[in-house]
């Protein structure tokens, strides 16, 4: 499986080329177009009750979709709900990516996904909710944000401090505590920052530039009341 | 040589997600043999350069440490077998700092679990305790509210109710059953209300009592008892509903939390607004099945502190129940049945024998002047 990410920027697609038999998974609903030798199946990730815990507790889609060259080589074209960019990753089997619950685009046959639960303060003040994906295995995997995607690399014990809205996917190396933003309360809610997440190294945390939340309240406003 | 990776290398020119390396243990140290393509160097470390500690985002890695001439590096285990493998062949000297590891990482699971069973031990608890213990909350929330607002609620409901009926404001009957209410509540002691108590002309076989002390009696219930003492008997039934403020906690039990909320915040206003605004009927008002048994056996430990006979409520309700179970409106919210008699029996059986004291009135010409008042009858 060899990947290409089209029009990077805020619109992109990726191009997934599968060799004859070669399947790709992908958040259901992410195919745009593919070659007439793939074929499409909805597979529960996990089996049945695998699937509906990860709808029920992480509120990812129930199904994700198979694509497989069935009938030989071809290509799939693959694109996200929201705009934002695409970042492709290789997995070599031990590294381990946690996901929130919206990141997740695509992933080779060898990529294995599961829900995790977290800690109760980490779901409760994180913003990732209660469950999040655990992503490992090996292959190529695609994550999409919401705006720009941005990789921090941290070295061991460094830190970094990242709003949790903005939280994309992070390496199970890392640890994060929730903290607030500034020293009182107060003055945490009124810097419109509450709660932040505390990385320390080593690993990679990527974080996306905008905040899919905030979006959505400025949104809010411009849309008309209905009777 | 290349292998199947089995931890994280990280360091000074490595990937900041790390370098997946193959991870060889031996009995004097470990051999760390990189993938093909990896900036990595293969190296041997001893043991005794080793520090070791617990780290990841669970705190279920093995992270060990050491330095590579002027450069540190940092190696993720994460499989469980290679740890295992790891703490067996590992000399003693590193035995304490694993062992610190191991207790991190048991310590980081327990509180994980017992932050997480705490949470759902305590939704549960909530959940039961308003499943199970609504009486009790209903009660706290009912001792909460001041006597004058239950009489300003009552107030309102019984103008409200009258206003469409007709009351007798005097004549034999009304001096009878004043006569009753004060004998029944010269013997309440520290009786809290001012009980007002109005015959209602009507056909209706009824009585009820509202919050605060308001209780109407019906002629038709009049008409149909045999002595005063059955209508004595209906009505301590009815005043002690209200002195144990029965129709308040079946208010605040249907209204639920807005009315405990509108008591806790000491709004009166909002708790008589709130009643009336669900259409609240207070005087069909049914009191569940513990409420009358309450009522009942206070009811006649009444009747008999006031030396009234106590067994002509019972007879009251039993014979009425037998003749006109449809038609009696008393028995629609005060149900009768063979075991609540049998309970009041006991009840009577068990109080100390007391020589009634007659009424002053005749029963016989209360119940004529109330043919004379009622031309339709």
């Amino acid at each position: 499986m060899k990947s290409e990410i089209l029009y990077p920027g805020a619109f992109p697609m990726v191009r997934v080329y599968l060799a004859d038999g070669e399947t790709v998974k992908a958040e259901s609903g992410a195919m745009v177009a593919a070659s007439p030798t793939i074929d499409i199946e909805s597979k529960m990730e996990g089996g049945f009750l695998g699937a509906l815990s990860r709808k029920m507790l992480s509120g990812e889609k129930f199904f994700f979709q198979t694509l497989r060259a069935s009938r030989g080589a071809g290509e799939v074209l693959l694109a996200p709900t929201v705009p934002g960019e695409i970042v492709v990753m290789d997995l070599d089997g031990v590294n381990e990516y946690m996901v929130q619950k919206d990141g997740f685009l695509a992933g080779a046959e060898g990529v294995k996904i599961e829900s995790k639960m977290q800690s109760l303060t980490r779901g409760l003040l994180g913003g990732e909710g209660f469950f999040i994906l655990k992503i490992s295995g090996t292959g190529q995997l695609m994550l999409n944000s919401f705006g720009a995607i941005h990789k921090i690399e941290l070295k061991p014990n460094e830190e970094y401090i990242v709003d949790n809205s903005h939280l994309v996917a992070w390496t199970s190396t890392t640890t994060y505590n929730i903290e607030k933003a500034s020293s009182g309360w107060i003055a945490s809610l009124t810097s419109g920052e509450g709660l932040v997440c505390r990385f320390r190294g080593p690993g990679v945390v990527y974080i996306q530039s905008r905040n899919p939340g905030s979006f959505g309240n400025w949104i809010r406003q411009f849309i008309p009341v209905s009777e | 040589m290349s292998s199947i990776p089995n931890a994280l290398c990280f360091g000074d020119g490595l990937p900041a997600a790390g370098a997946p390396c193959h991870v060889v243990l031996s009995a004097d140290g470990l051999r760390l043999i990189p993938l093909e393509g990896s900036q990595l160097v293969e190296e041997s470390v001893a043991y005794s350069a080793l520090s070791v500690a617990a780290g990841g985002l669970d705190h279920d890695q093995l992270v060990l440490s050491w330095t590579t001439g002027a450069s540190a590096r940092t190696l993720y285990l994460k499989d469980p077998a290679l740890i295992v493998a790891f703490r067996r062949t590992a000399p003693p000297e590193l035995t304490a700092s694993l062992e610190r590891a191991a207790e991190h990482v048991r310590r980081a699971r327990h509180s994980h679990r017992l932050v997480w069973g705490s949470a759902v031990g305590i939704v549960l608890g909530l959940g039961l305790l308003l499943w199970f213990g609504s009486d009790l909350i209903v009660e706290w929330a009912v001792a909460r509210i001041p006597i004058e607002w239950e009489q300003k609620l009552g107030e309102a409901v019984y103008q409200d109710a009258l206003s469409k009926e007709t009351v007798l404001k005097e004549g034999s009957a009304v001096g009878a059953v004043q006569e009753m209410t004060q004998r029944l509540t010269d013997k309440i002691p520290h009786n809290p209300y001012k009980f007002q108590v109005s015959v209602v002309q009507s056909p209706v076989v009824n009585a009820f009592a509202l919050p605060g002390g308001y209780v109407v009696v019906y002629t038709g219930l009049m008409k149909k008892a045999e002595s005063g003492e059955e209508v004595a008997g209906v009505l301590s039934h009815e005043l002690n509903h209200v002195l144990q403020r029965h129709g308040l906690e079946r208010m605040v039990k249907m209204l639920g939390l807005a009315a405990v909320a509108s008591i806790v915040l000491g709004d009166q206003q909002g708790l008589i607004g709130l009643a009336k605004e669900l259409g609240l009927n207070l005087v069909t008002l049914k009191f569940g099945r513990e409420q009358e048994t309450e009522a009942d056996v206070t009811g006649i430990r009444l009747l008999s502190d006031a030396r009234i006979a106590p067994d002509g409520m019972i007879g009251f309700f039993e014979r009425l129940s037998e003749k006109d179970k449809a038609r009696v409106e008393l028995f629609s919210t005060h149900p009768m049945s063979a075991a609540r008699a049998e309970r009041l029996k006991a009840e009577l059986a068990a109080l100390p024998k007391r020589s009634p004291e007659p009424f002053s009135f005749d029963w016989k010409n209360v119940q004529e002047s109330l043919a004379k008042s009622e031309p339709n009858k």
